[in-house]
């Protein structure tokens, strides 16, 4: 009868103590500087255009080919504007398939991925899981702004091609 | 009248899961029973195989960190160690000293979420609404934000590298980790006092599924389930890996083997994982984190095999690795505690009550993911 | 019976009717809250103030929900089981009076009364179970058979205790008897009995073995959907409700507390005492809800064949002698100690005897190596 009682004494005592629910939708747990959201493309503001190259290595080491990228002459670089030679067409991340490993952003050469802190992405179509250039982009430049981090500042992007 | 013996009665099939609120996940079991008895139990399993072991084959070492995550989804830390393990004891690769020690704390901190994660579903299992099981997750929420601190994941972490880990531990980790262990200490304890010494959990639990210490190793069975019929046997002390040699702690040891033995065991562990965190925190010493190694992870082990272990929450998880000097491996078989400890459910529940079969199969604290990998 | 009988008794019914369903769907709230705060949760809290709302959602839910029925099951006894679990269930409030004067009719027989139709019940569960075409759904009927009738007996005779002690099955008398002492002071053994079966008899944890969430997946109800699930639903709630008002009113005193003695405040006084001890009684139920593990069938059998129906009978048959010979009320409540303190003693005793005592051994690890 002893454990019986004290186990009505425990519950008894963890009622009378505060409720660790957070409310989510309203509140948040506060995020670690770490945390892997989904990947998001950065921007390089020196030159006002993707950081990325669209060089496929991301999508090659991809674990579940989630990736998809196309590349194309990058018109600034004929106007020597920029450094970059190719610069991305398309790029195409389906979150749905994405298991945020960070991966990409590891072997990318040219700092142009990252993992954001953006992880309510929920959506009720396949289709929509698709995340397109722009939503690449919108998570990444909000991140990028928010984080404080500049492209070009590293040194990732001396590697050209 | 009829006498009981010309009374025809037929033994019962009912299928358990694998939609079943307890069989953890998607297991599936046919018991014969008669009446409330069980006369024979049929495990069926298979539903959640994702052919990782062929994966593994086709993805680089890099890559398979993150398959050996989704393995055990409760332990990740201790899967992703075994991995490595044996990809460095291929190359003949020298850890770190501080890398070792990130490592133990991590994998030890990941034994605690893992049973607390074992106490809730045994809580519930055995009949309490849910209490056990809020407890387990309310202590489980603080490791995960101190794992989401280093490795930027909850769950999934993909942390641990050939020759090291991904980063060095976050500011502040060693405060948050101070602090995190009391709390603990304390969850530990008020989970212990609910149920461990309860006199209907004592009913429910003593003298149920009880399996002596040599059927135990016949069924090839591993982890707190052998340690609780008696058997002194931990890998972490058989054959020490990292720096496991340098802790004192204590191995708690049942005698029945029964499922009350499982639970206490898995309890003290608890309480002896915190120790050991404790003494890993004074020990570390500072260092580079990684051993240098080839771009990314994308290592390339000389031609050879070898087997690495470990000893998981759930029991000896080991690595078969086989290279071929290739950037992937050319064969991985994998030791998983959870099936292994499977076998011996036949065994243990046959003869005891269908309200017994739930209460055997949560103290094998079985995980699908690792069963039909 | 003239017409305004007839219209006054439709209408105080319609209240009664009222008054329950307000009780059932606050008390499922009511335990959904509680058991979140012992879990250090918060319980409901999004549909209206404080979650208030959640019992009007979960029945909007239920009602708009596809009454499904399974492809072989018996169609007939599909059907009509809910009602033939959920009538009685609602009949007994006739007779519970709620304080002196509030009470649709009050019996000479009530308790009698009561306990009987409560005990209709099972026929609903077993034919819920059975018409079902599920295994799961027959092994929880049969288990929810033979548990009912197992704790029917030390209900009964629990409550034959007080009977004798007021003279009365009327629950108005009963109530009115203990002005003196409340008869949970006289009578504890029968009081514990009381509680225990009771919660047996509405299948609350640790005795919702019919139930059985984690092996049986909700045992006679499985098949059931929506409005008929909720027929079920709302019958379990009543009777908690019933278990801790007949609490309440046989052993606790019912209405009396301090209230005026005259007027309309004494009617709210003893209103207010009345919902504050089955409250009480009530919470006590989810709190062992929330904390205690269920017992397993066989040991639910023989707890109730050998330990709570000898303690009844010993019981009887000590209340019968305290009568007769017209002790003292001391003796009585120290003869009550001393059987609990027995059985308890002789709990410890068979438990050393039968089951093997848990051994646990530490070995020491110094450096990676056993010492011992
Ligand atoms: S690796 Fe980097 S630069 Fe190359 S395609 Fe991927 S994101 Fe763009
Ligand atoms: S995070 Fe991993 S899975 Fe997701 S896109 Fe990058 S490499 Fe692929």
């Amino acid at each position: 009868m002893i454990g019986f009682f004290k186990s009505l004494a425990v519950t008894l005592q963890s009622m009378l103590r505060k409720p660790v629910t957070v409310q989510y939708p309203g509140e948040h747990l506060p995020m670690s500087p770490r945390y892997l959201g989904f990947p998001g493309l950065l921007w390089d503001d020196a030159v006002d255009e993707p950081a990325c190259t669209g060089c496929l290595v991301c999508a090659r080491y991809c674990p579940t080919d989630c990736i998809t990228v196309s590349m194309k002459d990058n018109p600034l670089h004929k106007e020597g504007k920029s450094k970059r030679r190719k610069i991305v067409d398309d790029f195409q991340i389906r979150m749905e398939r994405c298991i945020l490993c960070g991966i990409c952003v590891e072997v990318c050469n040219f700092e142009a991925i990252a993992m954001t802190d953006y992880h309510e992405e929920a959506d009720i179509s396949r289709g929509d899981l698709i995340a397109t250039k722009e939503d690449l982009f919108r998570m990444g430049r909000d991140y990028q702004k928010r984080a404080g981090i500049v492209v070009g500042a590293g040194s990732g992007s001396e590697g050209e091609e | 009248m009829v006498a009981e013996a010309d009374l025809q009665t037929v033994d019962m099939l009912l299928n358990m899961g694998p939609q079943h609120p307890s069989t953890h996940g998607v297991f599936r079991i046919v018991l014969t029973i008669d009446g409330e008895r069980i006369v024979d139990a049929e495990p069926h399993i298979g539903y959640l195989h994702r052919g990782t072991e062929k994966l593994c084959e086709r993805e680089n070492y890099r890559q398979i960190i993150t398959l050996f995550d989704r393995l055990d989804y409760v332990a990740n830390f201790n899967n992703e160690l075994v991995f490595v393990m044996a990809a460095e004891k291929l190359m003949g690769l020298e850890v770190p000293e501080r890398a070792q020690f990130i490592r133990v704390i991590l994998a030890e901190l990941n034994r605690i979420s893992s049973h607390m994660l074992f106490y809730g579903a045994f809580g519930t299992d055995i009949g309490v609404l849910a209490t056990p099981f809020m407890y387990g997750f309310r202590e489980r929420e603080r490791i995960q934000q101190l794992f989401e601190a280093v490795t930027g994941a909850r769950m999934m972490h993909s942390y641990f590298r050939v020759g090291g880990v991904a980063d060095d531990l976050p500011d502040g980790f060693t405060a948050h980790t101070r602090a995190l262990l009391d709390e603990l200490k304390r969850g530990v304890q008020e989970c212990d006092r609910l149920l461990t010494y309860n006199e209907i959990f004592l009913e429910r639990t003593v003298n149920v599924g009880a399996i002596t210490g040599e059927e135990a190793i016949d069924f090839g069975v591993s982890g707190p389930v052998l340690r609780a019929s008696g058997v002194p046997m931990d890998v972490r002390v058989a054959e020490p890996y990292l720096v496991y040699d340098r802790f004192d702690y204590e191995i708690p040891l049942g005698k029945n083997g029964d499922c009350w033995d499982r639970f206490w065991v898995r309890i003290e562990e608890m309480r002896q994982s915190i120790a050991i965190v404790e003494q890993a925190l004074a020990m570390m010493p500072e260092g580079p984190f990684q051993a240098p190694v080839a771009k990314f992870g994308f290592v390339r082990p000389p031609r050879g095999d070898t087997y690495a272990r470990a000893e998981n929450p759930r029991g000896d998880f080991g690595v078969y690795l086989v290279s071929q000097g290739e950037n992937t491996p050319y064969r991985v078989k994998i030791r998983g505690p959870s099936f292994c400890n499977l076998m011996a459910l036949k065994r243990m529940t046959v003869g005891h009550y269908i309200a017994d079969a739930v209460v055997i199969l949560g103290s094998l604290d079985i995980v699908l993911g690792e069963v039909d990998r | 019976m003239t017409w305004a009988d007839v219209g006054w008794l439709v209408l105080s019914v319609g209240l009664f009717l009222g008054f329950i369903s307000f009780v059932v769907l606050f008390l499922t709230y009511a335990e959904r809250k509680f058991i979140g705060r012992i879990q250090q949760r918060l319980g409901p809290m999004r549909t209206g103030p404080f979650g208030l709302l959640q019992p009007v959602a979960d029945a909007i839910k239920l009602l708009s929900k596809e009454d499904l029925v399974p492809g072989r099951a018996d169609r007939f006894l599909f059907w009509i089981a809910p009602l033939i679990v959920f009538v009685p269930a609602i009949v007994i409030w006739v007779s519970i009076p709620f304080t002196r004067d509030i009470v649709i009719e009050n019996l000479e027989l009530g308790i009698f009364f009561v306990l009987a139709v409560m005990g209709l019940s099972i026929a609903g569960i077993l034919m819920a179970g059975w018409s079902s075409f599920n295994k799961y759904a027959m092994l929880g009927a049969v288990r929810a058979a033979a548990q009912l009738i197992s704790y029917e007996l030390p209900l009964l005779v629990a409550v034959l205790g007080v009977v004798m002690i007021a003279g009365s099955l009327d629950l108005q008398v009963i109530v009115a008897e203990q002005n003196t002492v409340w008869y949970i002071v006289l009578q504890p053994v029968a009081f514990l009995l009381f509680f225990t079966a009771g919660l047996a008899e509405v299948g609350r944890t640790p005795f919702d073995i019919p139930m059985a969430e984690s092996e049986l997946i909700g045992g006679p109800f499985v098949e059931y959907s929506g409005m008929h699930w909720s027929m079920f639903f709302m019958a379990e709630y009543a009777n908690t409700f019933a278990i801790a008002v007949l609490t309440t009113l046989l052993f606790l005193g019912g209405w009396r507390g301090p209230a005026p003695a005259t007027g309309w405040g004494q009617d709210v006084m003893m209103a207010f005492w009345f919902l504050t001890k089955a409250s009480a009684v009530i919470l006590v139920i989810f709190w062992i809800r929330a904390t205690i593990p269920r017992l397993r069938i066989d040991q639910l059998m023989s707890l109730a064949w050998k330990v709570l129906l000898p303690l009844a009978f010993a019981n009887l048959v000590m209340t019968a002698f305290y009568l007769f010979y017209g002790w003292p009320d001391w003796s009585i409540v120290l003869l009550s100690l001393g059987l609990l303190m027995a059985t308890v003693y002789g709990y410890y005793v068979r438990r050393r005897s039968r089951l093997p005592r848990p051994v646990t051994v530490k070995l020491r690890v110094r450096q990676g190596r056993i010492v011992g």
